[in-house]
């Protein structure tokens, strides 16, 4: 059977979960043929991974380089100004009327793409005055900004180069499973139109929503800030309409998913996994008190509020130490340097260490008594399930699919939260008893949903019905993601709230769980 | 695109430990900002992203960030999840968004470098002057044309595929690129007087000398893209020192053979620097290229072919300023003095061209930025294009005249009434330069190309009269790409960048 599978500016370009995650199921699925079709930025960039065997193309569709050269525009007059002027209404009119024509307006753009050249028609004066006219039309709240000259020709270009996708020729698969939502839906709609392929949506972090975070750092005015958010959202609610299945990586993506007008009977959440061949249990415990983190050095991952936490651990407990193991990747230096001034300022120098890349991450996991994460915002983090394959118990914060992977084997707190996550910590650490309990729990738990044999085989399922256009079994009822905190947290919810700022005075208030709640709510509970 | 590849990714609220890392000391360290109790509380603090934004979902996208979920805000403010509060939020705070930091200035580039790349191009003109006494055999006017036609036509396709390569963010790849574009070039230069020595009787002091000036000409090139511009200075020294120590003593003859060695020295240290600059680095970064990493080509057959107008460009510029010095004065023949005078102006306008390329890029950028209609933006646009031509041509005839005024002071020259003519042929010519130089810095290359090789193939027709038929045609070209280039800059989206 062929897969095509379709990837964003990740495998195998780029390091990181989402490209472990194509790496793990393409690897484990030697039978299947796989198509790679992945979008880059000028198409030039050098593959970092080495392509497993059963991968038999790769398809680079480049969205900022050079414009496709598709078929050039027969007479002068085929410009398409209806169905440019359609597609800038659906851009512009309000949220919920244009949902359905989004979708429709694609297609035809397709269908242009294919014979003339739609890159040349978006970028072309015309379109760019249709773009002005159409904003002139609209512009009834005076509070809003006027859009400029160069905001028409900069949101037609952003458009240009996000339709690119659609000039090139559908990729010939028997399902096309697109790795995360967004733009990697473009090429897998033309497969679905052409050939009718069917479509499987994967998504890590909410794809959206990350956009939305990033927006901020966009460089553009309001109205194509306004008019390139409102493309992504519809072409993110039409990637999971025009799906046949989506395939989370935690429960607690569905919430935004059916947000987005997903069909809640057709979401199967799939557990990213591990090899536990690559993560054996780990024997012994580190002689001093060891917490240890392992990642990118990366401000997602919010090392301040690990360091500012650690900073309370030390001073209980003067013999612990935190040993951070990873690298930061190119552009992030900077931020590295902050952490280090900041351990500077906390004065907890002489017990952090900055470890730097480490070869095999299982190691890093061995370092520590305990593991934590600090990240602000997660998809179903793989430095969790790998630690807890090892045999080691985590704090970790309180974001995307952590409750589910920690279960009842660690401790979840609130993120940015770092008197909580110190007592969660220093909790672990002085109660050897529970500690070991905690990490042979994990392990077990880990071993039982989290193995990338049992990805692999919902995978395989899900290829293999999908493939021949059958409903996918009735699947087994996922718990609503909130309902998540009542059975994995540790502590009782109200304490998920950070304390009223009235009780700041009271030393004792920031303690929020006793050893009675511990063992209340543990392994055994 | 998933968290981890999401660039610059920031908390959108400040992390507790900034306002806090100062109480360390204490028992109990604080652990979070005070948390709002009302909606309208909340809507303060987050006041800055619900006024820019664009749908109630990236409001929930910020609460979530902030470690709000849907418990936490059933229980504290009754709502049913974040995306409820979300709307409600979006509802309250009315859009007002923040315009954006200003974008660096893509065209900002120091004061100082339009005068020295004029500079730069009109120095070795001194060289030319000294040499041209040197050089007394009957093929010294076909030696310089072919080695500066050649090496024009090869130089401006080296430059072009060595700002292509950094323009896409490979200065390693761009080194490579010139350094081999180096040799190559060097060797068409070699091509292209080996037929002609074949064809037209040469002395091989004139072989030597055209060599040289295309070595010069290509190593300039790759010193100018890597910006080496202190370098070229290096390389110029010697020659322009020399020639004019030589042209001011009244060309000793004594001297003729130390002139020859300064000569020489200027293309071989422009060479040798060039190879050097471009060794360097591709050199360090080959020893430590990454293990298993292909090395990438270094053309592909595209990149040749869209060098190609650049050459032919190269070929008809040099042609057009060329021409009106080898096809000599009536009555005359040989060297066109008046020619060659206004030659030397010209040579340094480039350095006032490339500044009023920038000023109007700039300009326009702003006009871009505060232009709410497109017909105003176009009508704008082409003010600024006259602007710009006309501040070109302003500078070119006060160069111009500085240059007579000197010139003449110096009794190097004796300009006569009926040189005008011929200047005023070669301003248009200038300005037409000008204009094609802004019209390919909007990737428009076919058009002056084609453009201006008409006028070259149309000069070559009406050779018989003479400078009637240069004026005529220059005034022509200008006009024409005058009028193409306000058609092309009026339009907005071809000042996008």
């Amino acid at each position: 059977m062929k897969i095509a599978m379709i990837t964003e500016g990740t495998y195998p370009h780029q390091f990181g979960g989402v490209s472990v995650w194509c790496d793990q199921i393409i690897r484990g699925m030697p039978d299947y043929d796989f198509k790679l079709v992945s979008l880059l930025g000028t198409g030039a960039e050098q593959a970092v991974w080495d392509l497993p065997e059963n991968v038999s193309s790769l398809i680079p569709i480049a969205l900022w380089g050079a414009p496709p050269t598709g078929p050039r525009m027969g007479r002068r007059n085929d410009f398409p100004t209806r169905l440019i002027r359609r597609l800038i209404d659906s851009l512009l009119d309000s949220p919920g009327e244009t949902q359905s024509r989004f979708g429709e307006v694609l297609h035809q753009l397709f269908d242009y793409a294919q014979r003339g050249n739609l890159s040349a028609c978006l970028s072309s004066k015309k379109a760019v005055r249709l773009l002005s006219e159409a904003w002139q039309d609209r512009r009834q709240d005076a509070e809003q900004p006027l859009p400029t000259v160069n905001d028409a020709v900069t949101a037609m270009q952003l458009i240009e180069h996000c339709l690119r996708p659609l000039s090139h020729p559908p990729v010939q698969a028997d399902v096309v499973h697109v790795a995360t939502n967004g733009l990697g839906v473009l090429p897998a709609l033309t497969a679905k139109w052409q050939r009718g392929t069917p479509i499987i949506v994967s998504e890590h972090g909410i794809y959206l929503r990350e956009q939305y975070l990033h927006s901020p750092k966009l460089p553009y005015r309001w109205p194509v800030k306004a008019l390139y958010l409102g493309f992504l959202r519809q072409l993110c609610a039409l990637g999971y309409h025009e799906a046949e299945t989506i395939v989370p990586c935690n429960v607690y993506n569905r919430r935004w998913e059916e947000r987005l007008g997903a069909d809640p009977s057709r979401i199967r959440t799939v557990y990213n996994g591990v090899d536990p061949a690559n993560f054996p249990i780990a024997d012994h415990e580190p002689e001093a008190p060891t917490i240890s983190w392992a990642g990118r050095i990366d401000p997602i991952k919010d090392l301040e509020t690990l360091l500012s936490s650690f900073a309370i651990v030390h001073q209980g407990m003067p013999e612990a130490r935190l040993r951070l193991f990873g690298s930061a990747p190119k552009g992030r230096e900077a931020y590295l340097e902050r952490c280090k001034e900041l351990v500077a300022e906390l004065g907890i120098g002489a017990a952090v260490t900055f470890e730097g890349h480490i070869d095999k991450v299982r190691e890093a996991y061995n370092a520590g008594s305990i593991v934590a994460l600090s990240s602000v915002s997660e998809g179903f983090p793989y430095s969790l399930i790998e630690a807890m394959t090892c045999g080691r118990t985590c704090v970790a914060t309180d974001v995307g699919g952590v409750t589910e992977a920690v279960g009842d084997t660690g401790l979840v707190v609130p993120p940015g939260n770092a008197a909580l996550m110190a007592e969660a910590c220093l909790t672990l650490l002085r109660d050897d008893e529970l500690r070991h309990r905690y990490a042979a729990a994990a392990r077990a738990r880990a071993l039982e949903y989290f193995t990338i044999d049992g990805a692999i085989s919902r995978f395989d399922e899900i290829y293999s019905f999908v493939a021949a256009g059958h409903p996918l079994p009735i699947a087994p009822p996922e718990p609503e993601p909130d309902d998540q905190l009542d059975t994995t947290l540790v502590f009782g919810a109200d304490n998920l709230l950070p304390p009223e700022p009235d009780a700041d005075d009271q030393p004792d208030a920031t303690l929020v769980f006793t050893t009675g709640d511990l063992l209340r709510f543990g392994v055994s509970g | 695109m998933s968290a981890e590849t999401l660039p610059k990714l920031q908390p959108l609220v400040p992390q507790p430990y900034a306002a806090n890392d100062k109480q360390r000391g204490m028992t109990v360290v604080h652990t979070q900002s005070p948390r709002p109790r009302g909606i309208e509380e909340l809507c303060e603090k987050f006041v800055a992203v619900c006024e820019s934004a664009v749908h109630p979902l990236e409001i929930a996208g910020a609460l979530e960030f902030d470690g709000w979920n849907d418990r936490a805000v059933r229980k504290r403010y009754g709502v049913s999840d974040v995306f409820a509060l979300a709307e409600e939020m979006y509802r309250r705070v009315p859009r007002r968004p923040a315009e954006p930091a200003p974008q660096p200035d893509a065209w900002q580039i120091s004061k100082w470098r339009p005068a020295l790349h004029g500079l730069l191009y009109g120095l070795p003109t001194v060289c030319f002057t000294a040499a041209a006494g040197l050089l007394a055999g009957p093929g010294a006017l076909t030696t310089m044309i072919v080695a500066l036609l050649s090496s024009w036509a090869l130089s401006q396709a080296l430059a072009y595929l060595g700002y292509m390569r950094l323009g896409q963010g490979l200065p390693v790849q761009a080194q490579r690129v010139l350094l081999v574009g180096l040799g190559a070039g060097m060797a068409g230069v070699l091509v292209a007087m080996d037929v002609m020595s074949l064809l037209v009787p040469v002395y091989d002091q004139e072989f030597i000398f055209g060599v040289g000036l295309g070595a010069y000409m290509l190593g300039a090139t790759v010193l100018l893209v890597l910006g080496s511009e202190r370098l070229l200075y290096v390389a110029l020294a010697p020659g322009v020192l020399g020639s004019s120590a030589f042209l001011l003593l009244g060309r000793p003859s004594h001297l003729e053979h130390a002139t020859w060695a300064v000569l020489a020295a200027t293309p071989l240290l422009a060479l040798g620097l060039a190879v050097v600059r471009t060794s360097r680095g591709a050199g360090l970064r080959r020893r430590f290229k990454p293990a298993g990493a292909k090395p990438a080509k270094l053309l592909s057959a595209a990149d040749v072919r869209a060098a190609l107008p650049s050459a032919g460009f190269g070929l008809v510029a040099g042609g057009l300023l060329v021409f009106p010095v080898a096809v000599g004065t009536p009555g005359h023949g040989g060297v066109n003095a008046g020619a060659l005078l206004a030659s030397l102006p010209l040579a340094l306008s480039m350095g006032a061209a490339e500044w009023m390329l920038v000023w109007f890029r700039r300009r326009t950028q702003r006009l871009l930025r505060a232009t709410y209609q497109l017909t105003a933006f176009a009508r704008r646009a082409r003010m600024l294009l006259a602007a710009a031509l006309l501040q070109y041509l302003i500078v070119t005839v006060l160069l111009t005249v500085v240059i007579v005024v000197i010139a003449t002071a110096s009794r190097l020259i004796h300009p006569e009434w009926t040189a005008l003519p011929q200047v005023a042929a070669y301003m248009a010519l200038g300005c037409s330069m000008f204009v094609s130089l802004l019209l390919q810095s909007f990737a428009s290359r076919i058009f002056p190309l084609v453009i201006c090789a008409a006028a070259l193939a149309l000069e070559i027709l009406t050779r018989d009269l003479w400078v009637l038929g240069q004026i005529m045609v220059s005034t022509e070209l200008l006009i024409v790409l005058t009028g193409y280039a306000a058609l092309v800059l009026g339009s907005a989206e071809r000042h996008a960048c």
